[in-house]
């Protein structure tokens, strides 16, 4: 295999992911290739099963791919590397750590002094909103807080790339409109390359500047849209008719595969 | 009205343990029970007042102790670090397995003559008794309590940068605290059941000595005197640990 960098920050290139277990195998991904560009806010759209987390555990390199391979930079992934800042969208705060030091975290493990950390990390948790609860416990936070946490922890940790994984799906609704914004502002001032999963056309809409839609499983890409929507962007800009008419676009292809999913299942 | 009596169980335990006290004095005073089988209360009182005076009562308890702290950290310090390194690698888990399960029924007891042979009547015999009693089981416990962490968290951990070290150090061991605390608080019981045995069976001081040498003279105050002492002593160190155990999960509360 030839590795030609074609200038993608990660190259997902020909990738199958079979899982197998006692009940036979299960195809989650096939075949599936994709670019993401440096500075690009991927979202990923995608009915449930449809193989998105997988991908995201392919890309932060928690799981293998069967077939095909991942680049970062150009080069393989071949474990699991913070160059992949992973949000999980159950938080995964360290429960016995406070706010402070789940956001110090990743420093800590690359050896940084508790003085630089201390300090580093205090102006995250101040961008994500969160000063004054520095030595709170996450049990104490509501869920968008955690989440703001979560996000403060890994931008912390400076990574080349961020993957969120429907990290929004678990907040009500206004908490969600409020965390989207603050990523949407996050990501118009930092340009980190993201890949952002979740199953909702407007929050995809919302943040993106590409989306891609999977097929049912076996997960390939259904379709791909630019979303030419202007940053800066807030929640204003679902009123606009670009809005609705490329939301029209991803819904139709969207049905179809939810259909088909259905009836995979009915079969 | 009906709700009243909240707040009040200690006053009311209290008064039931003074009634259950007089009506035992009462049955000695009038006869109805033999001195050398049961001494009444007020007895035993007297018995311990002597032997505080004469230094005996408190020197018998802190031997005890002392020998069960002893033990029982022993254990513990090897018995942590390794319960999560058995409990992070499955293949020195299946390794050391045979050896935990096969000691792990073993009662302290059955260790006393063995111990004796080769340490003799010595302070490291009582030691090793409470530790052959208690760090099988320890081990057990602090290995279940690391299978209860959420591997997410692990994921995370390992997706911020931590080295196989460092979660270890920086998950598990945290995650699992709770549960091994609650293991340890087990332990300790079964500790001073250890070092009471011991005792019994050869000492020359120690709670379980003074009970033991009581029975040899026919002091049935001093053999009462003595597990009265035990009760009170577990009670104070389990109330030292719950103290202990809120000042490293400040997270829990």
């Amino acid at each position: 295999m030839e590795t030609v960098s074609n200038g993608a920050k990660i190259s997902i290139q020909g990738v199958t992911k079979i899982y197998s277990g006692k009940r036979g195998e299960i195809t989650a991904l096939k075949d599936l290739s994709l670019d993401v560009k440096d500075g690009e806010l991927l979202v990923v759209v995608g009915a449930s099963g449809c193989g998105k987390t997988t991908l995201l555990n392919l890309v932060a390199g928690f799981e293998a791919p069967t077939r095909g391979r991942i680049l970062l930079d150009g080069e393989p992934v071949t474990g699991i590397t913070p160059e992949c800042g992973m949000i999980f969208q159950h938080y995964a705060l360290f429960p016995w750590k406070t706010v402070q030091d789940n956001v110090e975290f990743g420093l800590k493990m690359k050896g940084m002094s508790k003085k630089e950390r201390r300090q580093r990390a205090a102006r995250f948790i101040d961008m994500v909103g969160l000063k004054g609860f520095e030595s709170s416990y996450p049990h104490h936070l509501s869920g968008g807080m955690k989440q703001r946490v979560s996000i403060a922890r890994s931008l912390a940790n400076n990574p080349k790339v961020m993957l969120l994984d429907e990290p929004f799906a678990a907040l009500d609704a206004m908490t969600r409109q409020v965390l989207q914004e603050q990523l949407v502002r996050i990501y118009e001032k930092h340009r980190k390359t993201i890949i952002f999963i979740t199953h909702s056309i407007d929050e995809a809409l919302l943040l993106s500047s590409r989306i891609v839609v999977m097929t049912a499983r076996p997960g390939r890409i259904a379709q791909e849209i630019v979303n030419d929507l202007p940053y800066p962007r807030n929640a204003d800009v679902q009123l606009s008719n670009r809005f609705m008419e490329i939301k029209r676009t991803i819904w139709e292809s969207v049905q179809a595969e939810v259909m088909k999913s259905m009836e995979v299942e009915t079969a | 009205m009906k709700n009243d009596h909240t707040g009040k169980p200690l006053a009311i335990g209290i008064v039931s343990l003074l009634i259950f006290l007089g009506a035992w004095e009462l049955f000695c005073r009038f006869g109805f029970i033999e001195p050398l089988f049961l001494p009444a209360p007020t007895k035993i009182l007297s018995r311990a007042i002597k032997m505080v005076d004469n230094g005996q009562l408190i020197a018998h308890t802190l031997a005890s102790t002392r020998r069960v702290m002893v033990g029982f950290l022993v254990s513990s310090l090897i018995a942590i670090p390794f319960g999560i390194f058995l409990g992070s690698y499955g293949f020195f888990r299946a390794v050391f397995d045979p050896f935990i399960s096969l000691l792990r029924p073993l009662p302290s007891m059955s260790w006393i003559p063995l111990s004796l042979l080769w340490l003799g009547i010595t302070e490291t015999q009582k030691y090793a008794i409470v530790f052959m009693g208690s760090f099988a089981p320890s081990l057990l416990y602090i290995i279940e309590a690391t299978k209860g962490i959420d591997p997410l968290l692990i994921r995370a951990a390992k997706n911020l940068g931590a080295s196989r070290l460092d979660v270890m150090r920086e998950v598990i061991l945290p995650g699992s605290l709770p549960q091994i605390i609650a293991g340890l608080k087990v332990m300790l019981g079964i500790a001073w059941t250890c070092i009471i045995s011991a005792e019994l069976v050869a000492a020359r001081e120690g709670l379980g000595f003074m009970i033991m040498n009581g029975k040899e003279y026919f002091q049935t105050d001093t053999v009462l005197l003595g597990m009265v002492m035990i009760s009170i002593t577990v009670l104070i160190i389990d109330l030292v640990f719950r103290k202990f155990e809120k000042r490293v999960l400040p997270w829990r509360q």
